[in-house]
């Protein structure tokens, strides 16, 4: 028993050594159609992840605004932002908007982080640069055209208010304060000196507005107040999102978190179609390949006719021959699928650093599966020419008929 | 003679030719479906991201707005507007069909119930048709397909075409809750310049702060604010190419361009060539690109078609792999008639020319049969995902054909030559 088992192995060995040029031919074959099985398998799976991150150009796609009433707490921000996983956490601006009054006209401030507000917003062109840090302020273009500003000048935005008795004044410069000898009431012209760095433009109401630090709008305002809104951008998927604001809106008193709706909806519409893209791609390009495997491996056997026929004629068994021919099939396509995968893998790879610039996700399972795939089409291709071939009588196979 | 061999050989071994001209098409069809689907994905993905609304606004040009801003008083800007007319443009431009939608917004103040409401005005499923020298311009179009991204969660859109009589009005969800209104509810809604009864129709959510708005038809808020024929900016959907070098160097300034360059330019629908195109032909108008949405488009395209450029890559490698690979099989399988033509006195050239042909032949029949089997696979990619027919290319055809010979020359030629080069009688002992 021993002796046959050892018999057998040498059989299905020698056979694939010394007929090397064919055993290529399908090896070839089946690595052929493994590597693009799990190429196509990896960037299948890896396409919604690496596009959600493209998407993440149309900036921020969750925004927090304070509840009714309420201020924003900075701890409530951190408690929300936390609850993001850093690796899908693109970056958070926090915005504090005020009216102020730029050559006597109203114009909006805007204090913000210049060192966040390009991840929450990459799609900003700005001629000129970020403000480097106080004293420093970004300018739309819209306000810029109106007012004839550019890049360079200084601007002293004005906030104007009447002094009350729930004003700290003492901070104030005296230059600043005056009265109205009429009423008797006491006002303050308080305005700060800021160098534009840039103009912005955006094609949207950013180029209203105009944006500096979060420091200088408190020494401005002369007041420290919660954030009027903070933009999250998070690579996600709907329904990941969905759970997180969840989450956070729970545990919130003082904030809640909302989708951006234009933003959320259409990612998902596009990235849908894309997924089902790239989804029916792979699954048309790989029955025809599986076809195409099946069809060379058919035509690999089906030229051993002659070697199936002598065997019959010598007295084997049809069992023993399926049996040796389905063995050497199955070794053909567990080593072509090891090898296909490893080289689908290293496919992917390229196709994604070359369109995202970021490694593939290694997908484990789908070694496994690439490998059975394989060796199940190669045994099924073998299959039919050896049943076909089996059952013909030896006479005919050996004569060539 | 020559012609007889080969019809006899494909008399006796149709089989195995018919082997080759199956995996033949087969890989054909992949490389067909793959580049054709390919070449279509740009514009096909161009026209999902028309979901994110406009990228393009048109708005009064800020010249006007500078030589208004010495009449300023009380600090109260004085609003500015276009002309009704001047929508008509927009079917007039050079890139015109490019422009999947727009739609013209004027909003004003108004009080329902002693409440104060941003109300809008715009089109709604509006027909525009208009006569510009001679020819019939026209266009349904509206903001319907500008916010694929609202919900109508009571009632329905409003909608010009089905709707008759500017009496009519949605509300937003935020804003329907504050004023506890319900889709049926009359409005009285007082403006500026008049009050109008509107029948609310529609309540949707938004997301954003449109959700504490009104909208309604165009000269509803005319009407209302007293800005008759007039409107604010105009929103505009554009099918536009990703921005390159060429663009980056128009959109600094177009005067800057040479002569070729400017063509190319006009000639290709990026986004600053359509805007440049729409103040060409409204000349008191600004028309700016909304970065957001325009940059964003240029990258997901980019990256979608460089995708699909590599999956293809990888396709059409292993498509021609698979028919090489087969086609040297074939050759080597008929080692010993080879042989035997060579051992009763053919020339090289003879039998290499013979079997070339043989396969060539077959190659072509495949090739032919798998560009229709590509032609249909590409169809049910474009129905199954996009709803409609990817456009197939003419070059497709022409590069499949070319692809398919290379590759079975490629397949065939070395696996000849090699056992020409062996002794007939070693190949007739069957030694090798």
């Amino acid at each position: 028993m021993n002796k046959k088992r050892r018999m057998f192995v040498r059989m299905v060995l020698a056979s694939l050594l010394r007929r090397r040029s064919r055993m290529i031919i399908a090896l070839l074959a089946i690595v052929v159609g493994a590597t693009i099985l799990s190429g196509l398998g990896m960037i299948y799976y890896d396409v919604p992840r690496q596009m959600s991150a493209q998407f993440r150009s149309y900036g921020a796609n969750i925004i927090f605004v304070p509840r009714e009433g309420a201020e924003m707490s900075i701890e409530e921000i951190n408690k929300g932002i936390g609850v993001f996983p850093s690796d899908k956490l693109e970056g958070y601006t926090p915005y504090r908007y005020e009216n102020t009054k730029l050559n006597n006209l109203p114009v909006t401030l805007a204090g913000t982080e210049f060192s966040s507000v390009l991840r929450t917003s990459p799609y900003w062109h700005i001629s000129g640069e970020l403000p480097a840090g106080n004293g420093g302020c970004l300018v739309g273009k819209k306000l810029a055209e109106k007012f004839g500003l550019s890049a360079g000048d200084t601007i002293s935005p004005l906030n104007s208010f009447e002094i009350t008795d729930d004003i700290d004044i003492s901070s104030i410069p005296e230059s600043e304060i005056y009265e109205d000898p009429q009423t008797g009431e006491k006002f303050c012209d308080h305005s700060l000196d800021l160098k534009i760095s840039g103009i912005l433009e955006t094609g949207g109401s950013e180029e209203d507005y105009i944006y500096v630090t979060l420091e200088d709008i408190t020494d401005l305002m002369l007041n420290e107040r919660g954030f009027d809104i903070v933009e999250v951008s998070v690579a996600a998927s709907a329904k990941e999102l969905k759970d997180y604001l969840d989450e956070i809106n729970k545990n919130a008193v003082s904030l809640t978190a909302k989708p951006v709706k234009r933003v959320t909806a259409s990612e998902s519409t596009v990235l849908s179609k894309l997924e089902s893209l790239v989804l029916i791609v792979t699954l048309v390009v790989l029955a025809l390949t599986m076809i195409c495997v099946a069809t060379t491996m058919t035509a690999v056997i089906t030229e051993r006719r002659r070697e199936i026929g002598l065997r019959k004629a010598l007295g084997a068994l049809d069992s023993s021959i399926v049996l040796e021919f389905l063995s050497e099939g199955l070794v053909l396509g567990a080593a072509g699928g090891i090898v296909g995968s490893i080289l689908g893998y290293l496919f992917a790879d390229i196709v994604s650093m070359n369109v995202f610039s970021s490694a593939i996700t290694f997908r484990p399972l789908l070694l496994p599966v690439t490998i059975i795939a394989s060796v199940i089409v190669t045994g099924l291709a073998c299959l039919i020419p050896i049943r076909s071939a089996v059952d013909v009588d030896p006479a005919l196979v050996l004569k060539g008929e | 003679m020559f012609f007889r061999m080969i019809a006899g050989a494909f008399r006796r071994q149709w089989k195995k030719m018919l082997m080759i001209a199956l995996t033949v098409a087969l890989g054909a069809s992949i490389a067909t479906a793959m580049l054709n689907v390919m070449l279509g994905v740009g514009d096909k993905i161009n026209e999902e991201l028309k979901a994110y609304g406009s990228n393009i606004t048109v708005v009064p040009s800020s010249e006007a707005v500078l030589s208004e801003l010495y009449e300023v008083e009380d600090g109260e800007n004085k609003e500015e507007y276009l002309s009704e007319e001047t929508l008509n443009e927009f079917l007039t431009i050079f890139w015109a069909n490019n422009i999947a939608d727009f739609a013209p917004v004027l909003d004003t103040s108004v009080t329902v119930d002693d409440t104060e409401v941003r109300l809008v005005g715009t089109w709604f499923g509006h027909h525009l048709e208009f006569v510009k020298k001679g020819t019939t311009y026209q266009r349904d179009t509206g903001i319907v397909n500008l916010r694929s991204w609202w919900d109508v969660t009571d009632g329905v859109w409003l909608d010009e075409a089905r709707l008759d009589g500017d009496r009519y009005a949605m509300a937003g969800r935020q804003l329907a809750e504050e004023l506890d209104l319900k889709v049926g509810d009359k409005l009285i809604v007082k403006g500026e310049k008049g009050s109008e009864e509107l029948e609310l129709v529609g309540i949707f959510e938004s997301g954003d702060e449109e959700e504490n708005c009104i909208f309604t038809t165009l000269s509803v808020a005319q009407r209302l604010s007293g800005a008759q024929g007039k409107y604010k900016k105009a929103e505009v959907s554009a099918i536009t190419s990703p921005d390159d070098e060429l663009a980056e160097k128009a959109a600094k300034n177009p005067e800057l361009l040479s002569g070729d360059e400017y063509d190319l330019w006009y000639c290709t629908a990026y986004v600053s060539s359509i805007c440049f195109q729409l103040q060409e032909a409204i000349p008191e108008a600004s028309a700016r690109a909304v970065r957001q949405i325009a940059d964003s488009e240029g990258k997901i395209l980019e990256k979608t078609e460089l995708l699909m450029a590599l999956i293809t890559v990888m396709s059409l490698i292993g498509a021609t792999l698979g028919i090489s690979n087969l086609v040297t099989s074939s050759v080597m399988e008929r080692a010993a008639e080879l042989a035997l033509m060579k051992a009763v006195g053919a020339k090289n050239g003879q039998i290499t020319r013979l079997v070339m042909a043989e396969i060539i032949l077959t190659s072509i029949a495949g090739a032919a049969a798998g560009y229709f089997m590509g032609y249909a696979f590409a169809q049910v990619i474009g129905q199954t995902v996009f709803s409609s027919a990817i456009e197939m290319s003419g070059m497709v055809a022409f590069l499949v054909t070319v692809l398919v010979i290379a590759v079975t020359l490629v397949g065939s030629i070395p696996a000849i030559r090699m056992i020409l080069r062996l002794r007939p009688s070693e190949v007739l002992h069957g030694g090798h």
